[in-house]
């Protein structure tokens, strides 16, 4: 790691001005947990990290509170994802985002690492994340993750590049429909759905998120939930203590007489960007929920996969995962 | 002291029987099952715990002198290359560089990516990282395998020209010695008994079984890196200060490299983060690190300090070879009738891929048994020892195999095994761990739950350990000195792995002079205070507690023929200590304390070593006159049918290590191993990318090491074993605590799921491939690796 200083400004202007003038030299620090990763791998070396902690006033206390507005909820950017786990007066209809809070990485992260900074992180693929391959994420000539080991990579919506979105809080957001508030540096900001916080490598193979530069995110809404709304989270890991998810299935949905409706499927770590699975739903919505409805549902969420000679396990793993949450939404019991 | 044939009661709890042995001249007679200790044998915290808890604690990496050096090496990125050029002139202009040296030279072989080519030392470590990209270095890059399949190939491109330059793997005992290298493999000599092949020919087909089961590169990932740092006390003397596991082999490695006299090297160790096989020597396996430390040290005229970084460690400080391991067997009624073993292992540039322990010396009434064992060379960077080479992959293949048998034979796991060894505490130890694990009860249930298609599954495993008491004579040379004070000194140049020796010292000390632990201070981490051995095969504490016994027991001979003279008896002989320490003689008495006030001089002093091994209770080591170490493990594992994810909630461990001389201390290694195994069932493996050649988990992120969530309940039965083999009775623990658990979780996983999972680490991947969820497709065995 080179070294570098560290400028503490009191305003989001001034923050985002500094930054601006010094464009790949100083960056953004909020948690710091992934850029910090990254400059002791060697991929990245900027002389000044100007924070995002030191902004005051109002301004800091919308970006680091985190309150209720008409029935949904503000979550300021610099909230980290202990807080978010820990949090008591969250509606129980958000518990998918709380579940993924509360089981990513340690608790020793978790305490630093803010949502903001968890959904702008960088991949982890280990192609990308190795010092001397120049990758197509890195402005080389191909991704190494199609032809190489890929067990931990994309199978849905992948090309050119097999990255998985490595943000464990924006599966849930996407089934809870949630919006991001961006501030354009200058003096607007703009709201937009989750959604369209990410792109497809298809749009730019280097980069995972739509924020044009000096734009800084400043929080995540979450709408008032529909009515009697539920939701899950599920994911598998290859180790319990600290590690990164294979795959993520995160549900939302209304349960009233006995019927599943308004129903959402997000899917994580298999998909450059957080993956919505509209033909689960589809079979989903309206329905009773039964075992082997589910087990149909599942089906239908991968049905667009198109798994590498290495990663086809995540098919299945991603079924029981979708089967999980949604026996967990809907409390129907698993046997 | 001890006349010739002396009786010695050997054995364990309810197998105790006397034998005449022979002791060696001077030997004390050795402490066996009559023996009331009250020292040895406790739970005695370590007397060094406070300091690591505190942090006070000081590490290679912590020391740092006045005008100290940061060194950094610049490491080949390709897995074979030849040297074109190196040029470290330019990196001599950079900020703070205050030293530059090539590692390699125009025409040299390069067979790794992470090789040394060039190494800068500069004031400060960001400097000396920095500094490495001026070094200008032109490679023609060439051929190159970095897995097992594609170096055995008989077209492989041949990574060693000529003859092998490598040492097998050390700690390796009884295996010496390999065949003709043909391309890139060596045959090692087979281990044979009976007859397979006529066997095999007999036997009924539905009562046979063959499969293919391999594992994984290890790396061993201590937490404390590689390194070390190196002092210049003038030209032809120096300090080392060295996270090492043998302050020995890197004294009179760094004497040997600069041609100094092994006297004027000393290495200090106070405290070490680890080791598990990969740090004896001055250098790693694959890097010079003590050449490069001194040599930069030497031109820069200042110490210098050489630590690994983390992706370092994993390319080039060792790792324990893969197997892919081709096993065979065929019962005949409820009798194993023969095994059959066939394996290639990489070990990288470096050897030692032998697998066939577990499957020879287990399971020994089985009349048929052959076992073939290659190394095969491959440019992924070398291999070492780690902790009980060999063992823990061969027991995986085997104990697997043998419940894949069972299942056929229609026999139980535990019952096959028990039938069919002969080692008799080993076969107590799978008895009581039955008992106390619940092994029926559980699994019965476990096929319950099979039947019931269970979402989570539980299962239950059993595996079997052997290892030998390798404790070597005359190599560790204690000193014990008694002093006016009433204090007692060991000295001995032992470092402290993390094992917990120190403490073990201190204790035998204490129970020779049967004075309070408080009384006694260890000197130690330092080739100072006297020659030791290193911290490997699992015989420290046998090789260094009776050269510390032996030592007090000569200080105490003296001692005691002072306070003959202090009582006024005629001989040593009318003296007798109590419990207390106080001597009584003539009907008088003197406290410890008051004889002690009447030494001549500073102190008595006394030196000695430990003697050769001269018992093999309960049973010897296939193949070697020396006590065989058994040890049983039980595993319960959960499974996940939907995500194909195994849990580990309970591991049961039945050992024994000789006499226990601390159970706080035997507790703790194999807590440690059991964590190890499992860690190595989970989650543990080397992933090399064959377009580049290199390592992708060069890191402590994707290279898995189990963490807390993932940790078992450990349950520990110990067994007091006494050999007779040494005046101490102690034996090892560190390996053998490792050996089984892999295996015993790959059963449970077998009989949680009821289809084997043939490769660790056991991941969803293959789990869910083993439950049919997806279609795995997996290349069949080539030519080229069946036997």
């Amino acid at each position: 790691m080179e070294r570098f200083s560290i400028v503490r400004l009191a305003t989001l202007k001034e923050t985002s001005a500094r930054v601006a003038e010094g464009a790949g030299e100083r960056v953004i620090r909020a948690g710091g947990i992934d850029l910090l990763d990254r400059m002791k791998e060697g991929l990245e070396a900027p002389t000044e990290l100007v924070e995002l902690q030191s902004i005051g006033g109002e301004e800091g206390t919308a970006l680091r509170g985190a309150s209720e507005k008409d029935g949904g909820w503000r979550l300021g950017a610099l909230v980290t994802l202990g807080q978010i786990a820990a949090m008591t007066d969250l509606p129980k209809a958000y518990r998918a985002l709380q579940v993924a809070a509360g089981e990513a990485a340690t608790p020793g992260i978790r305490n630093a690492a803010t949502l903001g900074g968890n959904l702008l992180q960088r991949p982890r693929c280990w192609y990308f994340r190795h010092q001397d391959m120049v990758c197509l994420k890195k402005g080389g000539d191909m991704c190494y993750a199609q032809t190489g080991d890929h067990r931990y990579h994309a199978i849905l919506g992948a090309g050119p590049s097999w990255i998985v979105h490595p943000s464990s809080t924006a599966s849930p957001l996407l089934a809870l429909d949630a919006s991001v508030e961006i501030w354009d540096g200058k003096a607007s900001t703009r709201t937009v759905p989750i959604a369209d916080l990410f792109a497809l490598p298809t749009v730019d193979p280097e980069r995972e998120h739509t924020l044009s530069p000096g734009e800084i995110l400043l929080s995540v809404q979450l709408p008032a939930p529909v009515a009697d709304q539920r939701s899950a989270y599920a994911t598998a890991k290859e180790k319990q203590s600290q590690d990164w998810p294979l795959a993520e299935a995160s549900v939302r949905l209304s349960m009233r007489g006995g019927k599943m409706s308004q129903v959402r499927v997000a899917l994580g770590h298999v998909a450059p960007i957080p993956w919505r699975a509209k033909e689960a739903e589809a079979i989903l919505e309206g329905k009773t929920p039964s075992a082997d409805l589910f087990v149909e549902a599942a089906k239908a969420a991968t049905s667009p996969a198109k798994p590498l000679a290495g990663n086809a396990y995540k098919v299945p793993l991603t079924h029981g995962l979708l089967r999980q949450a949604l026996h967990e939404a809907t409390g129907l019991a698993e046997a | 002291m001890a006349t010739n044939k002396t009786p010695i009661k050997v054995g364990f709890a309810g197998a105790l029987t006397t034998v005449k042995t022979e002791l060696p001249e001077g030997e004390p007679v050795p402490w066996d099952a009559d023996s009331k200790l009250v020292h040895v044998g406790k739970k005695v915290p370590r007397i060094d715990g406070h300091l690591k808890v505190s942090g006070k604690a000081k590490y290679t990496y912590d020391i740092h002198l006045p005008g100290m050096l940061w060194a950094a090496v610049l490491r080949c990125p390709h897995p074979a290359a030849k040297v074109v050029s190196v040029d470290v002139g330019p990196a001599l202009k950079e900020p703070g560089v205050k030293a530059a040296i090539a590692l390699a030279k125009a025409g040299d072989t390069l067979k790794f990516a992470g090789q040394d080519v060039a190494a800068v030392a500069a004031e400060r470590p960001d400097q000396a990282h920095a500094a490495l990209a001026a070094i200008a270095v032109k490679y023609k890059k060439l051929g190159y395998s970095v897995d097992v399949v594609s170096a055995a190939h008989p077209k492989a491109p041949v990574v060693h020209e000529g003859a092998v330059g490598e040492r097998r793997t050390e700690g390796h005992v009884g295996e010496g010695g390999g065949g003709t290298l043909q391309g890139n493999v060596r045959p090692l000599p087979p281990s044979v008994r009976g007859d397979v092949d006529k066997a095999m020919a007999k036997a009924k087909p539905e009562l046979t079984h063959a499969a293919v089961y391999t594992v994984p590169v290890q790396t061993h990932s201590a937490l404390e890196t590689h390194g070390l740092l190196v002092r210049w006390d003038g030209a032809d003397r120096m300090t080392v200060w060295a996270s090492t596991q043998s302050i020995f082999s890197v004294r009179d490695e760094m004497a040997a490299t600069f041609g100094l006299d092994k006297d004027k090297v000393r290495v200090v160790t106070e405290f070490l983060g680890g080791g598990f096989g990969a740090k004896f020597g001055a250098s790693a396996p694959g890097s010079g690190l003590g050449y490069i430390a001194g040599e930069l040290a030497k031109q820069a005229k200042a110490p210098v300090k050489l630590m690994c970084t983390r992706a370092d460690e994993h390319v080039c400080t060792g790792n324990r070879p893969d197997a892919i391991q081709q096993v065979k067997l065929a019962a005949k009624g409820k009798a194993l009738l023969a095994i059959d073993v066939t394996s290639h292992g990489t070990a990288g540039v470096g050897t030692g891929a032998g697998v066939g322990r577990n499957a020879f010396g287990i399971y020994t009434k089985c009349p048929n048994v052959r076992v073939t064992s290659y190394d095969v060379f491959t440019n992924g960077g070398p291999g070492t020892a780690m902790r009980a080479p060999g063992h823990p992959q061969g027991a995986f293949a085997i104990e697997l195999a043998l419940d894949e048998l069972a299942a056929k034979m229609g026999v139980d796991p535990l019952e096959l095994r028990i039938d069919h060894d002969e080692h008799p505490l080993r076969v107590k130890q799978f008895e009581r761990g039955g008992e106390t694990f619940g092994w029926a009860r559980k699994r019965a249930e476990s096929a319950k739950m099979r039947a019931g298609n269970a979402r989570i599954r539980h299962g239950y495993g059993v595996a079997a350990s052997l290892w030998g008491d390798f404790g070597r004579a005359s190599a560790a040379v204690a000193t014990v000195s008694v002093k006016p004070n009433a204090t007692i000194e060991v000295k001995n140049g032992v470092q402290d792995i993390g094992t917990g020796i120190v403490t073990v010292l201190a204790q035998v000390a204490a129970e020779v002079f049967r004075r309070p632990l408080s009384t006694v201070t260890v000197k130690y981490g330092d080739s100072e205070f006297g020659p030791s051995v290193g911290s490997g095969g699992s015989q420290t504490t046998s090789s260094v507690t009776p050269a510390i016994r032996n030592a007090a027991e000569q200080a105490k001979t003296q001692l005691t023929a002072r306070a003959a003279e202090l009582l006024g008896v005629g001989s040593a002989e009318e003296v007798t200590w109590d419990d207390e320490g106080t001597a009584h003689g003539g009907g008088k008495s003197m406290t410890f304390a008051q004889v002690c006030k009447k030494i001549e001089g500073e102190a008595i002093v006394a030196t000695a070593s430990r003697a050769r091994t001269y018992g093999t209770a309960p049973m010897a080591f296939p193949g070697a006159p020396l006590p065989q170490i058994a040890g049983v493990q039980f595993a319960e594992v959960t499974v996940d049918t939907w995500t194909g994810v195994v849990r580990v909630p309970h591991v049961l461990a039945l050992h024994d290590c000789g006499r226990i001389m601390n159970e706080l201390t035997v507790r703790s290694q194999i807590n440690g191993g059991v964590i190890l195994g499992t860690s190595y069932a989970l989650m543990e493996q080397r992933v090399m990318d064959n377009d580049f050649g290199r390592m992708l988990n060069p890191n402590l992120d994707c290279y898995k090491i189990l963490g807390a969530e993932d940790t078992p309940a450990i349950d520990i039965e110990l067994f007091d074993v006494y050999t007779g083999a040494n005046s101490t009775g102690a034996a090892g623990i560190g390996e053998p605590a490792t050996i089984p658990t892999a295996a015993a979780i790959a059963c449970a996983v077998f009989d949680a799921i009821g289809a084997p999972v043939r490769s660790l680490p056991l991941t969803p991947n293959r789990v869910l491939a083993a439950l049919g969820a997806y279609e795995a497709k997996e290349p069949p065995l080539p030519d080229h690796l069946r036997a």
